[in-house]
């Protein structure tokens, strides 16, 4: 299987420093991107690694070039949090492509269900939930390390 | 209630002050009212639809209201809301920013036991527990739910007041070389690095090394 280091503290402090702003600027509560009406929680370990490169993937193409705010502190967070994204995703692709990190019909309907999500707000609004529900993802992550 | 306008000053600063995953919402009456304002309290889970009152919370005069047990499962977020009454009229519905247990709570010292030989002491740390419904439920630690849970532990000789400070992820520690006859007073922090959560450290434990045999 793949094992990719991430910084993860280093990325969870940079999102903490935003972490009000941005959900601040999400004024939905009834529609989560990542946690209902499947909670990341529940995926299996053989699925992890599939549900990561393909959330790695959502996230740099989807999430981060829509953020962008008038708070240049707010920016730079997003954009060192984005090339860590970047990064943690090139190496996970190269071990993608070595067959290690298969996606099995369960983590390919999950991750359809993410884009079901995405797809009911226009792209701003999808954008700016997504990034504000960075937390879930890095506790998911921290917790199936 | 007949509640056709609410022209109520808002409760201020609503938000939820969380220790171990005791989660209580707390908030400041409105400005410029005395006694006789009354509160209910409702919560939602983020990104399900509906808001669910709390019964428990409704028409209470006290300005803060018990949600851990609506709030245990911290693979969940939250959001809370308060609204007031006084004399027939209302205030808004006022919301907290979305709370998130696992990342929002604060953490107490762990517990430090401390025994001593006559070159050593010997220190058992225990990390507390998360917050439990009642006295039969199962216990759980945070270190099960912080798995990345570390000890930082402090060892001061009084004699010399020379300190040292030890960074440790399992719960027990002996410290060497120690002088016997001597007093040594020991503080312990819990630290975690993701989520980024340390607490305070806890008072110290002090203890005398035997004398020399």
């Amino acid at each position: 299987t793949c094992r990719v280091s991430m910084s993860l503290a280093e990325i969870r402090a940079a999102f903490t420093a935003i972490k009000a702003n941005i959900q601040a600027r999400d004024p939905i509560r009834t529609l989560s991107i990542l946690s209902h009406p499947h909670s990341l929680h529940k995926v299996k370990s053989a699925d992890r690694c599939c549900i990561t490169h393909q959330l790695l993937t959502f996230y740099v193409d989807k999430v981060f070039k829509h953020c962008r705010t008038e708070d240049s502190f707010v920016n730079r967070k997003i954009s060192s949090i984005a090339n860590s994204f970047l990064s943690a995703r090139r190496r996970l692709g190269q071990c993608h492509e070595q067959n290690n990190c298969m996606c099995g019909e369960e983590s390919t309907e999950k991750f359809k269900q993410i884009l079901a999500n995405y797809e009911e707000l226009n792209v701003t609004s999808a954008a700016m939930k997504s990034l504000g529900e960075l937390d879930i993802l890095l506790d998911w992550m921290d917790k199936s390390r | 209630s007949g509640e056709l306008y609410c022209s109520l000053p808002n409760p201020r600063n609503v938000r939820f002050e969380s220790v171990n995953m005791k989660n209580v919402l707390h908030w400041l009456a409105p400005e410029g009212t005395g006694d006789g304002v009354l509160y209910k309290v409702k919560y939602a889970v983020y990104g399900v639809g509906k808001w669910i009152r709390k019964p428990e919370c409704r028409n209470i005069n006290r300005t803060w209201c018990d949600l851990s047990s609506e709030t245990s499962d911290y693979e969940e977020q939250y959001y809370a809301s308060v609204k007031a009454f006084l004399n027939g009229t209302c205030s808004d519905w006022m919301e907290t920013t979305r709370f998130n247990p696992l990342t929002d709570t604060k953490i107490d010292p762990p517990m430090v036991s401390v025994s001593s030989t006559d070159r050593s002491i010997s220190i058992i740390l225990t990390a507390p527990e998360k917050w439990k419904g009642s006295p039969e439920e199962d216990s759980i630690s945070l270190l099960q739910v912080y798995p990345g849970l570390q000890y930082n532990v402090s060892v001061l000789n009084k004699k010399t007041k020379k300190r040292w400070l030890f960074s440790i992820s399992n719960n027990t520690l002996v410290v060497p070389w120690l002088e016997p006859g001597t007093a040594y007073c020991v503080s312990a922090q819990i630290h975690v690095t993701t989520p980024l959560l340390d607490s305070g450290f806890s008072k110290e434990y002090c203890i005398t090394t035997l004398k020399d045999k």
